[in-house]
């Protein structure tokens, strides 16, 4: 077996576990059943493209994105983990390089967070079903969003994971990226109608490109902004990937 | 054959020299220990030898296998079990021991049957199913020490392996390296309990300021340091004149520790004794107890070391 699907292996048995679990499915399904539907007598109806959703497939939509963020923040703080817990330089003084090491890392993080889209978006069907629109070019689309978000969020947690020691710093620090992350964003309502600089601040946190990428890609709405922001996520994420790369190069015994 | 061959190895960060110019010379089959007090360098120079840094200076060679150009080879073929605690929280010990073996790409049967064999060995079945985060230091520890042993090795590195185990674990411990030494394995060990060293190893090495000191088989350390011998005799009641009156013995370090007992150290402790015990009954001082310390290997260190420090 290839040194990288053992530690892949290795990976996913350390950080998917039963708590793990229910946490990435009962929280995005509290979201969308709860939130959702208990929202409804406020925002009936959500303007999207050319078409109008109704607020529980927006939010289940956006649900999507969303878990994809949270997986794989979480996913992403292996490296930290593995820090405190003197395994990364056990497994550096094993027969593992430092490219095994980080690319396991990026692998891990990509199928967890293509799972958890797949999961939610398993979950949250029957809420938007009736608005679906799947083609050969959307379903492309949203594999791509996953993979890159993933890729991007995970460059986050590991960015985070090298540069701090102290668990109280990391908590911190991750809550409040999480914080920002998921509600200045539009996982929970539309960019159109926010005020600025609300708007302004949503267009600066990667999770907006990706969530209006997936639900571009769920509900066939691809347009040419759509693309703009696709191009704008996958640099990002490029940018960060070789950062989190670089640093976890450099990282000391 | 030798197993490590280092030969002016030094790593430096920016101005401190934590390991300087040493030479190693271990052979295969063997115990090596590595002994320092604190800071000596003894974790730099393990992680030079694991390959988990590059030495500034000098040439290695682990098992036949250039370290500083083909650090992955060399570790294929070591086992390596560090100072600091490393471990999974959220596995269980069997899980753990399947895990690595699987991370070594040690087959699932032989994984199975090994990992029944460690559990047995490190008298860990009881604990099998408890998560890593549960157990005490000492049940972490051996985890760690048995995890190591589900790959084949050539070579072993220990860190301080003992650390935090109670007495009958440590000698269980000791007992069952000695074993594995037998079927071929060369153990690099480092540890600051010097009797542990005395009961395992081979040949040891002290290390201080990161320059290597001696190296020796602890027999031959004994004879090459062990001249001198102590002499301990605690007084009946305190008698503060007695030191005036030893030194006038020649050849002889003599102190006084609470008034009552007299270490002195000699390397001729037979006349020393004589003229001690003369010397007393002349003064009417009464004995409690007299006794003298065989030379050990904790003597030896702390002499090494402290020669070291006064020649510095």
């Amino acid at each position: 077996m290839h040194p990288i699907i053992r530690l892949v292996n290795r990976n996913l048995t350390i950080s998917i576990n039963p708590g793990f679990l229910i946490w990435q499915v009962i929280f995005p399904l509290i979201y969308i059943f709860v939130a959702g539907f208990a929202y409804t007598s406020l925002i009936q109806q959500v303007p999207f493209g050319s078409k109008s959703l109704d607020y529980p497939s927006f939010l289940a939509s956006g649900m999507i994105g969303f878990n994809i963020m949270n997986s794989t923040l979480v996913s992403g703080i292996i490296i930290w983990n593995d820090r405190r817990h003197g395994m990364f330089e056990q497994i550096m003084s094993g027969p593992f390089t430092r490219a095994h090491y980080i690319l396991s890392n990026i692998a891990t993080i990509g199928i967890v967070g293509l799972v958890s889209a797949s999961l939610i978006a398993l979950v949250g069907y029957p809420v938007f079903f009736e608005s679906v629109e799947f083609s050969f070019i959307t379903v492309p689309v949203i594999v791509f969003a996953a993979i890159t978000g993933s890729v991007l969020f995970g460059s986050i947690a590991s960015i985070i994971s090298t540069r701090l020691r102290s668990s109280e710093g990391f908590n911190v620090i991750i809550n409040t990226v999480f914080l920002f992350f998921a509600f200045v964003s539009t996982a929970f309502y539309p960019a159109e109608g926010a005020p600025e600089p609300l708007r302004t601040l949503f267009y600066l946190n990667p999770l907006t490109y990706l969530v209006d990428i997936i639900r571009a890609g769920i509900f066939g709405n691809i347009t040419e902004f759509v693309i703009v922001e696709m191009m704008v996520l996958a640099s990002l994420a490029s940018v960060l990937f070789v950062v989190a790369t670089k640093l976890l190069t450099r990282l000391d015994f | 054959m030798s197993c490590i061959e280092g030969k002016n190895l030094s790593k430096s960060y920016g101005s401190t020299k934590a390991v300087d110019n040493i030479a190693l010379s271990v052979k295969s089959g063997q115990v090596f220990g590595f002994l320092g007090p604190n800071g000596a360098g003894k974790s730099t120079t393990i992680k030079l030898l694991t390959t988990l840094i590059s030495p500034s200076e000098g040439s290695l060679t682990i098992l036949g296998i250039d370290a500083v150009k083909h650090p992955l080879a060399v570790r294929h073929k070591i086992g390596v079990v560090l100072q600091q605690p490393s471990y999974e929280p959220t596995l269980t010990v069997e899980k753990s021991l399947e895990k690595y073996g699987m991370m070594w790409n040690v087959p699932k049967n032989e994984c199975k049957k090994r990992m029944e064999i460690l559990l047995q060995d490190f008298d860990l079945a009881d604990i099998r199913k408890k998560r890593n985060e549960d157990l005490s230091i000492g049940q972490r520890r051996r985890v760690q020490v048995a995890r190591e042993f589900m790959h084949d090795m050539e070579l072993l590195f220990l860190d301080e392996p003992t650390v935090g185990l109670d007495p009958s674990a440590r000698r269980k411990l000791l007992d069952f390296l000695k074993n594995k030494v037998k079927t071929g394995l060369t153990i690099f060990y480092t540890t600051h309990n010097l009797s542990e060293a005395e009961y395992l190893c081979d040949e040891i090495a002290i290390i201080d300021k990161g320059r290597i000191l001696t190296v020796d088989s602890p027999d031959a350390l004994k004879k090459r340091f062990g001249k001198e011998k102590t002499i301990k005799i605690h007084l009946l009641e305190k008698q503060p004149i007695v030191v005036s009156l030893l030194s006038r013995i020649p050849e002889c370090v003599v102190d006084l520790d609470n008034g009552t007992t007299i270490t002195i150290h000699s390397e001729q402790s037979e006349l020393v004794l004589l003229q001690v015990l003369k010397i007393l009954s002349e003064n009417k001082i009464e004995l409690e107890d007299l006794s003298a310390v065989p030379t050990n290997l904790e003597e030896i260190f702390l002499k090494v070391v402290r020669d070291n420090a006064s020649h510095n």
